[in-house]
């Protein structure tokens, strides 16, 4: 997928500006955008430790999941998969299954061919799981299968089976170019060129994929583990063919997604039709299996990079190949951080992709940045290495402070070189090899540091709704159609709230997860909080303003003079006069709501994006290939940061994920089955506690009020997209040989060390 | 989940009878950890699933004539926590700790850690019938196969997942094996069978017969044991490649001398090349270095599991050089 398509789905294309007004309610009338500060205001809450406001529900088992969900009646659903990577259905019976006793409903989800293993083929809807199971067994399918082929290289290979009978199966992802990188390389001191090579990996949320969908009459209400409420109604409206107003999607809480559950799903619909032909509730859950199969996976790459510089690190032409690979889907186009990173007057980038017998990839935290920030970083650090330069150096060398890939314009704000030097500080820069493999360390235990850069979007959607609720007793609610995907966005809305209107975060409730909600995007392109937090604010501050003319006439003093803090409302010339915030709500006499939206930015000036530097120190055993990450260092700039808490948070679960998939996770495919062979926890290896090294977070507070209300940019991608090649460029560092594929494996990593020899 | 009996008998007699008479395929449950698992997945089927739970005298570690006997249900954490085992074969201890989680060991048994099936992924793939299951191929053989044998494959590339086993052997621990007939008492070593005796299982154990206890004899003099688990990572992770050393050190030389792989043949493998070329010589890494090389001449890795001859080296090494 390319990022910024990805960014527009997730943004979720034309933003709707009505939100359905609360019944009963005073609808405020929308105010123009309040002019933004011109520097960082004092706040109390805002960029300070907040405890999750709703850590206790979390940790004591009483939020509820998708998982979770009971309702009365509800039936069981499971889906029936193919086995086969390719195969025609010559029939389906589903007469045995609904024969079994206990059974309520069952669907035929595929004619035709299957192209995947896992591919949807049957589902059964039965009042009990067991059951469920025994019927999935009944339906008979018959299949002739196909030949197929699920490793992608082979899949290149003229006589490979054909994949997709619309096109052949390698087709052209993206093509770039600027400026005459042949004149580049002509001007060049030094030429480097390597290829990098990124595997599987899958997402593998805690919370597997999973929809409960109930039926009341012809209104449809699905509770969906969803990190987007919006697009599922929208997309479940469509398929089947029921208007979005009569669809009610909800969302509590979620273990997880990381761009696997961005979108309505097949099982989805299958849960819908089952509920719709019992006429009971329907859940459906998917395996830990059927994540590795049907559900998504970050594609794979093979990126290679040739640069040319001059003697003193100025970059003179880069040049970027790539083949992705993304099962019957689109592989990911990697070469945003190479066009826009590094201030490199040509640039010529050349992309495809492979189609293979597997399921389709999805977006995965920082789509293609994450395997292009590998590449171009490893690249950066061993043309650094063949300068002989400092690698922090060379990439300071060549800072850009222009979007040169896309549209020429400035950043609004980058505050990338204050994350180097934060960054570096914080890891001890200076202890590393001067030279990669040069520092030498205890047996056969190498030491090493690296560092990697990011750059992502994430500066959030105009158009995104917020409403503030003022209750006549003086309790405060806050409501939006985002949904907290597990990062913490109950607490940000709460303490953007409580700060505005001068309260405690403790004092706010805080509604979110339902798509009858006012609209925000999908939970997906690090948008959720630059979106809702500003129109949150922007609420809010209608909220004050109505509440101190509402003051301002109890207390008999100017609006202009009155504070709001503490749960007061106080006059700034004379502290005695002053009222309780529940008095001057109680004057309102009636609950009202403000509305808020996050607005416009000057995209048509500046270009909005977020940046970070990571640093890895890691130690590797040259005998046994094992890498262990001592310590960790990551700078952000992500703006003002809202809550410090969850954001040190995410940040430290991009570098666990980064971590983790730099040096463990790899989904393996087999030619011969057709199938993933460690498609479970204990083949699939994810990083354990002992694996995660001290993390230190730091972030740039880059003020930039041209974003927002609230100066605020986005935190979750940035902080995945350099963790892996940090860590692989300290292994560089440590063993002077880049291993340049991930997952570094023990077996990689010996092989790297192989190739040292040979060349040495 | 197929349906399945369940039956708990309350002798070790009775629990012999059963599996004797059993015209069901009959499933021995010790911890249950991994047995589950396996029919949950569909991996394994049971008719009758005989849990050796109730049974008397199965768990817990007693000395018995200057050696420990430990019994077949006792836990895995009981032996990482027993005093005398950890005094006695600090290496056994070493390996207890090394397996699995917290979580496992406290419910995981020594009996069903020795017992235990493959973790080979084609196995442990419902879908797949390979020959371990009664079919003709063995997928990783031609497929993927970077955690697979390196040694005594035939026909069947697992390896034999167990870190007791290993040490266990390399301790000269035997085996107890209760029948219907009465008990008998086997080398631990010679409790394992590799593929070419009977593809579809990992030891000798026949219909009706199970693993009561194991007994290892007292420390000699001079005793000196490791053990060394090369693994992706830092816990919950099976070995890539392990190594036991046992024996008996004389002047900086072993005189006696046991080496245990695990992790690279379809049983508990012994390195008997590198055990005599390491015997009566000064221990040195060039003459560790020697001994693998001797060993390694039987090594036939395939496509994608070469580096575990590097790391059969550094084990080799490391628990030689921690055992001296």
């Amino acid at each position: 997928m390319n990022s910024k398509d990805y960014i527009a789905e997730a943004r979720g294309g034309t933003t709707r500006q009505a939100a359905k007004p609360k019944p009963q309610a005073q609808a405020q009338a929308a105010a123009a955008q309040p002019a933004a500060p011109a520097k960082a205001p004092e706040y109390k809450y805002i960029g300070k430790p907040t405890a999750r406001v709703d850590g206790r529900e979390i940790v004591t088992g009483r939020a509820k999941y998708t998982h979770d969900i009971k309702l009365r009646g509800m039936l069981i659903g499971k889906i029936l998969r193919s086995p086969y990577a390719a195969a025609e259905i010559v029939s389906i019976d589903l007469a045995p299954a609904l024969a079994l006793p206990g059974v309520m409903a069952a669907l035929k989800l595929a004619e035709g061919k299957v192209r995947y293993a896992g591919q949807q083929v049957a589902a059964v809807a039965a009042v009990d799981e067991r059951t469920a199971e025994k019927a999935l067994g009944l339906v008979k399918v018959e299949y002739k299968t196909l030949p197929s082929v699920v490793d992608w290289e082979r899949a290149r290979d003229a006589a490979a089976p054909q994949v997709r009978d619309d096109r052949p199966n390698v087709g052209k992802l993206n093509e770039y170019a600027r400026g005459d990188v042949e004149k580049g390389f002509g001007e060049a001191d030094v030429i480097i060129e390597h290829t990098y090579r990124t595997g599987f990996e899958v997402h593998n949320p805690t919370e597997t994929h999973g929809s409960v969908a109930a039926w009341d009459s012809d209104h449809l209400t699905v509770y969906d583990s969803t990190q987007n409420i919006h697009g599922v109604r929208d997309g479940l409206a469509r398929a089947m063919k029921v208007p979005a107003a009569n669809i009610t999607v909800i969302k509590n809480y979620m273990g997880g997604g990381f761009g696997s559950k961005l979108g309505a799903n097949d099982y989805t619909v299958a849960a819908a039709n089952l509920a719709r032909q019992a006429g009971r509730p329907v859940k459906v859950l998917l395996s830990r299996r059927d994540n590795a199969v049907c559900v998504g996976y970050r594609p794979s790459s093979s990126q290679t990079y040739k640069i040319g510089a001059k003697k003193d690190g100025t970059l003179t032409a880069l040049q970027l190949t790539n083949m992705a690979s993304g099962g019957v889907g689109d592989g990911d186009d990697v070469a945003e951080p190479a066009v826009d990173i590094y201030r490199c007057p040509s640039c010529k980038v050349f992309e495809e992709t492979v189609y293979t017998n597997t399921g389709a990839s999805r977006a995965m935290r920082a789509p293609g940045h994450t395997q292009g920030a590998f590449g171009l970083e490893g690249a950066m650090d061993e043309l650094a290495a063949a300068l002989d330069m400092d690698p922090l150096e060379l990439r300071r060398r060549n800072y850009s402070t222009k979007n040169l890939g896309d549209t020429g314009m400035p950043y609004s704000s980058k505050g990338l070189d204050k994350c180097y030097e934060l960054g570096a500080k914080a890891i001890g820069w200076e202890r590393r090899n001067r030279r990669p493999g040069e520092g030498g360390g205890t047996g056969p235990l190498r030491r090493g540091i690296g560092v990697a850069t990011s750059i992502w979007f994430g500066a959030g959607v105009p158009g995104t709704l917020a409403d503030i609720v003022l209750y006549p007793d003086g309790s405060v609610e806050v409501i939006c159609g985002t949904q907290d995907i597990g990062c913490g966005t109950r607490t940000h809305m709460a303490v953007v709230a409580a700060e505005t209107l001068g309260l405690e975060p403790k004092d706010i409730t805080v509604k979110l997860g339902n798509s009858d909600y006012p609209w925000a995007p999908a939970s997906g392109g690090s948008l959720t909080t630059p979106s809702v937090a500003p129109a949150i604010r922007d609420a809010a501050l209608k909220a004050v303003e109505r509440l101190k003319a509402v003051a301002a006439a109890r207390l008999k003093i100017e609006a202009g003079d009155i504070v709001m803090a503490d749960r007061k409302f106080a006059s700034k010339s004379d502290p005695a006069k002053a009222a309780p915030f529940a008095d001057v709500y109680r004057d309102l006499r009636r609950e009202t709501v403000f509305h808020g939206e996050r607005g416009a930015m000057p995209m048509d000036q500046f270009a909005f994006n977020t940046f970070g530097a990571h640093f890895a120190e890691v130690e590797v055993d040259v005998e046994t290939g094992r890498i262990r990450v001592l310590k960790y260092a990551a700078a952000q700039d992500s703006g003002q940061i809202v809550s410090r808490l969850t954001a040190e948070s995410q940040v430290v679960g991009g570098i666990t994920q980064g971590l983790s998939a730099g040096i463990y996770e790899e989904r393996v495919m087999d030619d011969a089955t057709g199938n993933p062979v460690n498609p479970n926890l204990r083949d699939y290896k994810i990083a354990t506690a002992l694996d995660i090294p001290e993390i230190t977070v730091l972030f740039a507070d880059v003020f930039d009020p041209r974003i927002n209300n609230l100066s605020v940019k986005g935190l979750g991608e940035p902080a995945r997209v350099p963790s892996s090649a940090a860590i692989a460029n300290a292994v560089y560092n440590a063993i002077g040989v880049h291993v340049r594929e991930i997952p570094m494996t023990p077996k990689r990593v010996l092989e790297a060390l192989k190739r040292k020899e040979a060349a040495s | 989940m197929r349906d399945f009996k369940i039956a708990e008998p309350r002798t070790a007699d009775e629990l012999a009878a059963l599996l004797a008479e059993s015209t069901e395929s009959a499933r021995l449950m010790a911890g249950g950890t991994d047995l589950v698992d396996e029919l949950k997945s569909g991996v394994a089927t049971a008719g009758l699933v005989v849990d050796m739970d109730k049974v008397p005298g199965l768990r817990g570690i007693t000395a018995e004539k200057g050696g420990l006997r430990i019994g077949a249900m006792t836990r895995v954490v009981e032996l990482a926590e027993d005093a005398a085992a950890g005094r006695d074969y600090p290496s056994l201890k070493e390996a207890a700790l090394s397996l699995a989680t917290p979580q496992l060991r406290n419910a995981g048994t020594v009996g069903g850690n020795l017992c235990q099936r493959p973790r080979c992924w084609y196995y442990r793939d419902p879908q797949v019938v390979c020959r371990k299951k009664g079919g003709f191929n063995c997928f990783a053989y031609q497929g993927r196969n970077k955690y697979h044998a390196i040694f005594g494959g035939s026909g069947c590339f697992i390896v034999f997942p167990s870190d007791l086993a290993p040490v266990l052997i390399s301790l000269g621990a035997q085996a107890t094996v209760g029948t219907a007939k009465g008990d008998k008492v086997v080398p631990l070593g010679d409790f394992y069978a590799g593929p070419e005796v009977d593809v579809t299982r990992e030891n000798v154990l026949a219909k009706g017969q199970f693993l009561k206890s194991v007994w290892v004899p007292g420390p000699k003099p001079g005793q000196r044991a490791a053990y060394v688990k090369l693994k992706e990572r830092s816990t919950w992770d099976f070995a890539l490649v392990s190594a036991a050393v046992a024996g008996v050190v004389k002047d900086g030389a072993f005189t006696e001398i046991a080496v245990v792989m695990g992790g690279v043949a379809p049983v508990p493998w012994r390195l008997k090349k590198a055990e005599d070329a390491l015997k009566g010589k000064a221990v040195s890494k060039a003459v560790i270095r020697q001994a693998a090389d001797e060993a390694l001449k039987d090594a036939v890795p395939m496509r994608e599991n070469g580096y575990k001859v590097d790391l059969v080296r550094a084990a080799l090494e490391r628990a030689v050089l921690a055992a001296i």
